[in-house]
């Protein structure tokens, strides 16, 4: 079952510490049932991420998402549906880590760097660690995927709405409602354009741009 | 939108040249597999759907194309082209910068709502095609931003825009688009023209630009829906 949630997670949240979470020890190892069923998820999760990045909307299987995760086809299906499901799961953990970074930066930022910057450098350093990741969060779904298309409506709003409060507060807001919406599309748009063209190790350079595009 | 722009799209793939048999075969897969991906998406769009949908045999098919694949590639790259002469067209006859990416959007527009399983194909589905396809959407967009780039000539060197305006604008266009077919309601595209006027003339130009861009482009859509009823 799949919980759709775009709240903040935890900052030891999913995958922090290591994209792709290590391999518990195989045979008896007395590790608790719960724990053994989580991190299978997790690294289900990221596998999906990786399995995208590498096969694309085009090639990729619940069998290599498996395999990208070093988990049994059969312990896939004791976790997801089918390959949508996964994805889902995949897009809203990430989605969520994603804010969580953003929001923890600026919280965290020094007093002379503005929230916006703040939050911009977070982001794309993120995207820029983990080119998966951001391609799984930019790439429009198929149309097998519609839950998906709803997250990543959810995820715009929610970043759309981080953005208006990063900005500076003594500017009038005469903007027409939902073109923060439409900038968050074009900066997602954006950032996938650079992952798919090899430079996502040249996003965090992009920041000051960004800042100034998002900024008026 | 007025009924009669949506069916100008309709008849595009007909042309008035006396074809082949083949040439029409040609022509039928290329839409149909468009048409059947942008209807089921590009994974289930099968050679047999194709033909369902476009007549011929598989045999002809595959003395045609190497591939589903193959075929979409094809395709996509002879949409790409009307669909792009359609926006050109619009946008050189205008006679401003703000004016010509206003007519180019509603060419584009009156594309995705009057043929949105093609533009689901075009826009959506070359993400899972990939191969060759979504390596000329990839090129089509970078050709798309330095068009737009073209306005730094009259723009002072102390106010220009950061470097990678271009891309973030034709990003914005292009996810707006998605957006509309994702939600299942192509008409919808027509919602973002306000916005997308905004965004791109408030990109490159002053403030004042971009809300006398917003409210040039709600005005064209009270008119537009005044001539529709």
């Amino acid at each position: 079952m799949t919980h759709l949630r775009l709240v903040e997670e935890p900052a030891d949240g999913p995958f922090r510490e290591a994209p792709l979470p290590q391999r518990l020890p195989h045979g008896r190892h007395g590790i608790p049932r719960s724990v053994v069923h989580d991190h299978q998820r997790l690294r289900l999760l990221a596998g999906m991420a990786k399995a995208l990045a590498e096969h694309g909307y085009a090639g990729v299987t619940t069998t290599n998402v498996s395999k990208c995760a070093g988990i049994s086809s059969g312990t896939y299906y004791k976790h997801f549906g089918n390959l949508w499901d996964c994805l889902l799961a995949a897009y809203v953990t990430t989605a969520e880590r994603l804010c969580a970074e953003i929001e923890a930066a600026c919280a965290e930022r020094d007093p002379g760097t503005p929230p916006l910057r703040a939050g911009i450098d977070a982001a794309l350093e993120l995207c820029a660690a983990e080119p998966a990741s951001a391609l799984l969060l930019s790439t429009h779904p198929p149309m097998e995927a519609v839950a998906v298309s709803t997250a990543r409506r959810q995820l715009i709003a929610r970043l759309a709405a981080m953005l208006r409060a990063a900005r500076d507060p003594e500017q009038p807001p005469s903007r027409p409602p939902g073109l923060d919406e439409r900038m968050i599309d074009a900066a997602l748009a954006f950032v996938g354009a650079q992952v798919t063209a090899g430079r996502a190790a040249h996003l965090p350079a992009l920041s000051p741009e960004l800042t100034a595009i998002l900024r008026p | 939108m007025p009924p009669e722009r949506a069916a100008a799209w309709e008849a595009l793939p007909v042309d008035s040249e006396v074809r082949t048999t083949e040439e029409q075969a040609r022509e039928g897969a290329m839409e149909g597999v468009l048409a059947v991906a942008g209807q089921v998406g590009f994974r289930a769009a099968s050679v047999r759907a194709i033909l369902d949908y476009s007549g011929g045999h598989r045999r002809q098919f595959y003395e045609l194309f190497a591939s589903k694949e193959d075929c979409f590639e094809q395709a996509y790259s002879a949409w790409l082209a009307r669909v792009g002469s359609a926006v050109l067209e619009a946008a050189v006859a205008a006679p401003t910068w703000a004016a010509s990416i206003q007519a180019g959007l509603v060419a584009l527009f009156e594309f995705v709502a009057g043929r949105p399983e093609i533009a689901r194909a075009l826009f959506i589905e070359v993400q899972v095609a990939g191969g060759g396809a979504l390596a000329e959407h990839e090129r089509t967009i970078e050709r798309i931003a330095a068009a737009l780039d073209g306005v730094r000539e009259r723009i002072d060197p102390d106010q220009a825009p950061p470097a990678s305006t271009g891309l973030f604008v034709v990003g914005g266009i292009e996810a707006s688009v998605c957006d509309a077919l994702t939600a299942g309601d192509p008409s919808r595209v027509w919602d973002a023209l306000p916005e997308l006027m905004h965004l791109t003339v408030g990109s490159y130009l002053t403030t004042a630009d971009a809300e006398a861009a917003f409210e040039e482009a709600k005005q064209l859509l009270a008119r537009r829906g005044g001539e529709a009823e």
